[in-house]
């Protein structure tokens, strides 16, 4: 492999595209990364060592890897590093800035200690679980069947349970159902009013959680919940769907040259 | 494939033949000994790669390689959220461990029924005797709540670019995985300080529990240690904030983050 005829792998020194007399005619661009025969002609020593055995073990690998059935497969995909993790945490860290920032403008409040012996009048979670305890006040939906003298089947916080599997259930289903290789919401109108009526559903559980604070009766706002995120879907779907002439066009003409849909 | 040996790879044969000094003979023999195990070669070379690049010009974002508008940047915040909330674990494991040092996981010390407990004790020890503690469990309690609006913004960004397609669909259900602890890290932690508040979530979660058939009983059992709150309710609560979930969502967390990165990002636009 020292010998001076053997072709190297940089792609300096390919013959067939040399013109008479002149430098080869594929220049490799600055910023190409040293090739291993680069970086072993300029160290010495240990690190030459090291480079010399790396270029046998390479060797070994590529010749494993020629006889192997292996056959890579295609993942559309941008490589994470650099440019993504860079900016990843650049922006992540001026999050952080401001998670110090405001846990020194606005500490949490502290309450009294615990009482097994007297009930809160509101018992509330932290925010982000109000959606999972709306859930577990959908008693009113519960059916009492006629069979069993007006009796609910299920018990009240069961239901709630089985709301709860049907909520991330439904969830962990969405990739299998929805294929293909749209991206942006005007692509799949459905899928984004599906998107759509989910968030505004867990917005609604979460006021269903706290209905203590509305004014109103508790069947309109049981209504509401499931009404409001329907109609939300259905408005986005329309939306959506009128956009979708004007935006595919650019759509088309700026992306899918580059990578036709299949 | 053959399994014979092959003769041009026997390593140390070359190196015999090699004219070689002692230090030389010494550092290739480990070199040799420790690739023949680890075949750390590649992550070497990876690194000699990422220091050569460095100084470099970068490569080419999605942007300017599929000619996508330059306001896209807009939407930057929308695509670091996975990381923001890998930050605020982060920052929330560290300021946690210093509040570990200081808080009690026991109910003791609670001469009639709405007396402070020496948990709750602790935590207010914590805030108004420890220096910086005041500031400390504020900035975990809001790294908590970063993290959970974090990682619900990342579920709605990677639902509404369609993120979550075919390859990637075990790495969807791995999040949701991850939700759902999230979840379950923040209520634990919820509970700990054993305020009315605390007692009385915990409450609904023991009536959940309960609710469900067949195995209600013994979930009530496990995760909150009998039907009625008590002393073993919070020390499992804190067993479970603190040495159960930390490792089962850093691991999961980590699984997460190297699919991403084998499989690349999904193209962002």
């Amino acid at each position: 492999m020292t010998d001076d005829n053997d072709p190297m792998t940089d792609g300096g020194t390919d013959e067939e595209a040399r013109t008479d007399g002149g430098p080869p005619a594929t220049v490799p661009p600055d910023d190409e990364t040293p090739t291993w025969s680069e970086r072993k002609e300029h160290s010495q020593g240990l690190a030459q060592l090291t480079y010399q055995y790396f270029e046998r073990s390479r060797r070994e690998d590529e010749d494993l890897r020629a006889e192997s059935t292996y056959v890579e497969r295609d993942v559309l995909g941008f490589p994470a590093w650099p440019h993504e993790t860079i900016r990843n945490l650049a922006i992540a860290s001026f999050f952080v800035g401001m998670l110090i920032f405001i846990s020194a403008l606005m500490p949490p409040h502290f309450g009294h200690p615990a009482n097994p012996g007297s009930t809160p009048a509101i018992i509330l979670p932290d925010w982000y679980l109000y959606w999972s305890f709306g859930l577990l006040k959908l008693n009113p939906l519960n059916p009492s069947l006629a069979v069993l003298d007006g009796n609910i089947l299920l018990g009240n916080e069961f239901l709630g349970i089985i709301a709860h599997g049907i909520v991330f259930g439904a969830i962990a289903l969405v990739p299998f159902l929805n294929k293909g290789s749209a991206r942006r919401p005007v692509e799949e109108p459905f899928w984004a009013a599906v998107g759509m009526t989910g968030v505004v559903l867990s917005l609604t559980l979460a006021a269903l959680a706290i209905q203590n604070f509305f004014p109103f009766e508790l069947d309109l706002l049981v209504t509401l919940t499931f009404l409001l995120p329907v109609l939300c879907g259905i408005i986005t779907y329309a939306v959506l769907k009128t956009m979708r002439e004007g935006y595919m066009y650019d759509l088309n003409r700026r992306y899918y040259m580059l990578r036709p849909p299949k | 494939m053959s399994l014979k040996k092959n003769d041009e790879m026997d390593h140390n044969a070359w190196l015999k033949t090699q004219d070689l000094t002692v230090i030389e003979t010494a550092f290739l023999t480990t070199l040799i000994w420790v690739d023949k195990r680890l075949r750390i070669v590649d992550y070497l070379e990876l690194l000699e790669t990422m220091y050569y690049r460095a100084n470099l010009q970068m490569p080419k974002s999605h942007t300017e390689q599929y000619d996508l508008d330059n306001k896209f940047w807009y939407w930057y915040p929308l695509y670091s959220l996975g990381s923001l909330s890998v930050l605020a674990y982060l920052v929330a494991a560290v300021s946690g461990a210093m509040l570990g040092f200081y808080y009690s996981p026991s109910t003791a010390g609670a001469a009639a029924q709405g007396d402070p407990t020496a948990a709750y004790d602790s935590v207010v020890l914590i805030l108004q005797d420890v220096q910086f503690g005041y500031m400390l469990r504020s900035i975990h309690s809001w790294a908590a709540q970063f993290m959970v609006a974090a990682v619900f913004l990342h579920m709605l960004r990677v639902y509404f670019t369609g993120a979550y397609k075919e390859p990637r669909e075990v790495n969807w259900i791995l999040g949701v995985v991850l939700i759902g602890l999230t979840l379950f890290f923040g209520f634990s932690g919820y509970v700990l300080p054993w305020k009315q508040l605390s007692f009385w979530a915990a409450q609904i979660g023991v009536e959940m529990a309960l609710a469900t058939p067949i195995v209600g009983e013994w979930a009530a059992q496990l995760l909150f240690g009998g039907f009625t709150l008590g002393q073993a309710t919070l020390v499992r609560m804190y067993i479970l904030h603190v040495f159960v979930l930390p490792f089962v969502v850093t691991s999961l967390i980590a699984l997460h983050i190297g699919i991403v990165w084998v499989q690349g990002i999904a193209e962002p636009h």
